[in-house]
């Protein structure tokens, strides 16, 4: 392993600040989210970018740690990946990769197809009746975490790959532009 | 009635629930492990609280800077709560957001329109 080859990622694709691959824990994704605040204070980012990018952050790699907790380990270890990054012009990028089962894929594949067809306006009142009928609000499967998600950048983009018939990887994007 | 004072951490809230004056503080960040657990002693203390020890006015003052989607969900529950209580208590709930931050904003104007029967004050700092 040649940790140079990271550094060059690092550097071609922008400055990417943070990235992590491997087991997440509440205490990890707090001590990252500080690592963040820190680098909104550096930015200058006002507050209310900086608690989008948080919020994001934190809602997919809070989503990560329950999946690799739920999972029997031995079947699903946490390949999971997160990182965030921005481009020359400030745009922030948030990134995740992780296995998940099928059957969470298919509760999370109709959610992630409306979320992407809808206005910031449609959005804002899908998530307020989800919040209200109080289904899937908490646990996996992705409840109104990912109408969170969408309601505070740009653009949101996903794809699920599959691995074996039971396995899938899923990969999502958020993006986000800076005032 | 007892008091509940909950310290701060790097991902929960500042609480503060003073029966005797009828004040009630949550300020900070909000993204615990689990949501529901942590916030279940602030739920219990409330329905205790408003079963019979209720202080004339209650205000409940709230500043959160950012959280995650299972505690909007509960901060949702917390006011549905509240609404029970508010035709037999004077309720006032103080929300409090920077200038800057548009999406805590929008969070108390979303609460305020799902939750007409409150009194919800949208406060800048």
């Amino acid at each position: 392993m040649d940790i140079n080859k990271i550094q060059n990622i690092v550097k071609q694709d922008g400055i990417v600040f943070l990235t992590y691959g491997g087991f997440l824990s509440q205490a990890l994704i707090s001590g990252m989210t500080e690592a963040l605040e820190q680098e909104a204070q550096n930015s200058e980012l006002n507050m209310g970018d900086s608690s989008n990018i948080f919020t994001i952050f934190i809602e997919l790699s809070q989503n990560m740690m329950n999946y690799s907790k739920s999972k029997d380990k031995n079947e699903f270890k946490s390949e999971g990946l997160i990182l965030v990054g921005k481009d020359e012009k400030h745009n922030y990028f948030i990134h995740s990769q992780n296995i998940i089962a099928k059957e969470d894929k298919d509760s999370m594949e109709p959610k992630l197809a409306e979320i992407v067809t809808l206005s910031k306006d449609e959005l804002k009142k899908r998530y307020r009746e989800l919040r209200r009928s109080g289904a899937n609000t908490h646990g996996k499967g992705g409840g109104i975490g990912f109408y969170e998600i969408a309601k505070r950048c740009e653009e949101i983009k996903y794809k699920f790959t599959e691995i074996n018939e039971n396995r899938y990887y899923f990969h999502f994007e958020a993006n986000l532009t800076t005032k | 009635m007892e008091n509940l004072i909950i310290e701060e951490t790097k991902y929960t809230p500042q609480i503060e629930m003073n029966a005797k004056e009828g004040n009630i503080k949550i300020v900070g960040k909000s993204y615990p492990e689990n949501t529901f657990e942590f916030y279940e002693p602030v739920m219990k203390w409330l329905e205790v609280y408003f079963n019979g020890n209720a202080k004339k006015q209650t205000i409940l003052n709230l500043e959160i800077i950012y959280f995650n989607s299972s505690s909007s969900k509960l901060f949702f529950d917390l006011f549905d709560l509240l609404e029970e209580f508010n035709s037999k208590n004077l309720i006032m709930i103080n929300w409090t957001y920077d200038e800057e931050n548009e999406s805590a904003l929008e969070a108390g104007e979303d609460f305020k329109e799902d939750f007409e029967n409150l009194t919800i004050n949208l406060i800048v700092k």
